[in-house]
């Protein structure tokens, strides 16, 4: 970078031609250790004076110019990670957090049109129904049939806890065994994860659910169940197979809502009754994974 | 970091009746080992538990049995763990790479996963470790465009960050061709910090290269640990060359000066006794066990 004013160099550029830059001021200067004011001059004056660039060179050590390079090399790859990355970090996350999210698949743009797609797919079959574009069990007008609900009610959820799920199984980390014999905490990057994918899955299903015609709270009635499924996912890995867990977890939801649909009650899983159950596994399943959460600090392979 | 440093102690690793079973597979079995600082190579076919032991070593796998100690440190201690992962650089056979990330941006997230959070010494820590491995104008190249070769050096790479004290490579030079397993033993040789290191491989010629120690791992058991000339040695007196084939050796094979090379108890006729060499001593040992 060179600081020299506008001008000065070529005006100056005739009488500097006899001054020379001493050995002493290149070798400090190439050492990064003069002045201010004095590499400021010593700058202007290499634009201008190939000897003294010449004479420079010999005082460069060429490890640490390779090291530089390969520096700036190295941010020049990883850049600064976009416009999104930019302003999470304005918000305060810190730059290493960043970079961890960004080796997790359900925070991936495509794994997130996989969840709109998805979601966007059961919502329009209850829309339609509801509105009676297409036949259906619900009535053609007037309030929509809960039935037709049934399929957003059971995919929701699942679509949350498969982001979580993927957050922290190993299959869908390629390089789960170096983050398991590194010494950042196996436990705190779960978290970061599956905090992270939670999130991000919460929206659209939330969102969607706004568009739905149902009951007014259905937006809020799925957090719920979406939260203690996905601690029960995690708790459950602490006590057996992380795969077995997700699998078992996704069941255990799967089956009562089944079970309501078929019997034209698909809205009782989200009635403040149920809703309670929920917050009582949510809270037993987040004691559990705090009491065990060395667990994950193991590694996988047992 | 470095006030925390491990305890003192000359070997690097030491096993004590090291067992761990896969279900009805015994892949270690009372594997007993101690490996001094400097480079040791693990040699034995595929599925002699090799990459069990290392696992094992680097804190990925418990062993179902037996006392581990690393740089000093028990693995099973929680506190203790960390701080063995915080000296080590490890290799896994097979290092999953997330295929969209760049080299550098992968060195990035190994580096933070290494404790390296600040920005600037993760970029010259990363920039350190291309160097060494030849990889600097890869670093913008994302992974998914790399070459075998050259995952293989982003491997070693990542292996690298943080200075580790104890590096454990499982088949570093698999996948490289002749003149890149060259480079990667002139890379071993010169790593700044001069780490305890640990490798897998079943290639004879790596070890006889590179390896001042030399443990023959067979059916999860140790058969020989030594130097690898104490390897060799154990041939000695029963490698033959000879114009002819002879069914009574226990192998025998045609090298390229087209005469045949037996490694057998009895002389073949016309045959006359040459040096043992690493990979003979390695055969006569896994012909033994075989046989037992």
């Amino acid at each position: 970078m060179t600081s020299s004013f506008p001008g000065a160099a070529g005006a100056a550029g005739a009488a500097a031609a006899a001054w020379h830059a001493s050995e002493d001021l290149l070798a400090s200067y190439a050492a990064g250790t003069t002045e201010a004011v004095a590499s400021w001059s010593v700058e202007a004056h290499l634009t201008d004076c190939g000897s003294c660039r010449a004479g420079l060179s010999a005082h460069v050590d060429p490890e640490r110019l390779a090291r530089n390079r390969s520096a700036l090399l190295v941010r020049a790859a990883t850049g600064d990670g976009g416009r999104v990355r930019r302003l999470l970090r304005r918000c305060g996350v810190p730059d290493h957090v960043l970079s961890l999210l960004a080796a997790t698949p359900s925070l991936r743009v495509s794994w997130l049109l996989s969840v709109l797609a998805v979601i966007a797919v059961v919502a329009g079959e209850a829309a339609a129904v509801s509105y009676g574009w297409i036949p259906g069990g619900g009535p053609v007008t007037g309030h929509p049939g809960p039935a037709a609900l049934a399929p957003f009610l059971l995919v929701a959820p699942l679509l949350v806890l498969a982001g979580v799920t993927a957050a922290f199984l190993p299959v869908f980390d390629p390089a789960w065994r170096l983050a398991v014999a590194a010494p950042f905490s196996g436990f705190t990057l779960l978290l970061i994860r599956a905090v992270c994918a939670l999130t991000v899955a919460l929206v659209p299903v939330t969102g969607i659910a706004f568009a739905l015609p149902g009951p007014g709270w259905l937006p809020v009635a799925l957090l719920l169940p979406s939260l203690a499924l996905s601690a029960f996912a995690l708790a459950a890995a602490t006590v057996m197979d992380p795969r077995a867990a997700a699998v078992t977890t996704a069941a255990l939801w799967a089956l009562p809502v089944l079970l309501l649909a078929s019997a034209d009650v698909p809205l009782l899983i989200v009635t403040p009754a149920a809703q309670g159950a929920f917050a009582a596994v949510l809270c037993a399943c987040a004691v559990l994974l705090y009491l065990r959460h060395d667990r994950f600090e193991l590694g996988w392979m047992r | 970091m470095d006030e925390m440093t491990p305890n003192v102690s000359n070997a690097a690793v030491r096993v004590d009746g090291l067992s761990r079973r896969y279900g009805a597979i015994r892949a270690l079995d009372g594997v007993d080992l101690t490996l001094e600082r400097g480079i040791t190579g693990l040699l034995g076919p595929n599925g002699a538990g090799k990459t069990t032991l290392l696992s094992i070593l680097a804190t990925v796998a418990e062993p179902d049995a037996g006392q581990v100690s690393v740089l000093g440190l028990d693995p099973r201690d929680g506190a203790e763990r960390v701080e063995i992962r915080r000296h080590l650089g490890y290799l896994p056979q097979e290092l999953g790479y997330h295929r969209h990330f760049t080299v550098a941006a992968f060195l990035d997230y190994v580096a933070i996963l290494k404790e390296i959070t600040n920005r600037r010494r993760r970029a010259e820590e990363v920039a350190k470790v291309l160097t060494i491995t030849g990889l600097e104008d890869r670093a913008g190249t994302r992974i998914r465009a790399l070459s075998g070769g050259m995952r293989q050096r982003l491997g070693i790479a990542q292996a690298l960050l943080g200075n580790p004290k104890l590096l454990i490579l499982d088949e570093p030079t698999a996948g490289l061709d002749p003149e890149q397993r060259l480079r990667f033993r002139e890379l071993l040789s010169d790593l700044p910090g001069d780490p305890a290191i640990v490798l897998s491989t079943h290639q004879a010629d790596d070890i006889a290269a590179i390896c001042p120690q030399v443990v023959v791992l067979l059916q999860g058991r140790v058969h020989f640990a030594g130097t690898p000339a104490g390897l060799a040695g154990t041939a000695a007196g029963r490698v033959w060359a000879a114009g002819e084939r002879d069914d009574r050796a226990h192998l025998s094979w045609r090298g390229g000066d087209a005469r045949w090379r037996h490694i057998g108890e009895q002389q073949p006729a016309g045959a006359e006794l040459v040096t043992p060499t690493v990979e003979d001593g390695y055969l006569l040992l896994s012909h033994a066990a075989g046989a037992q």
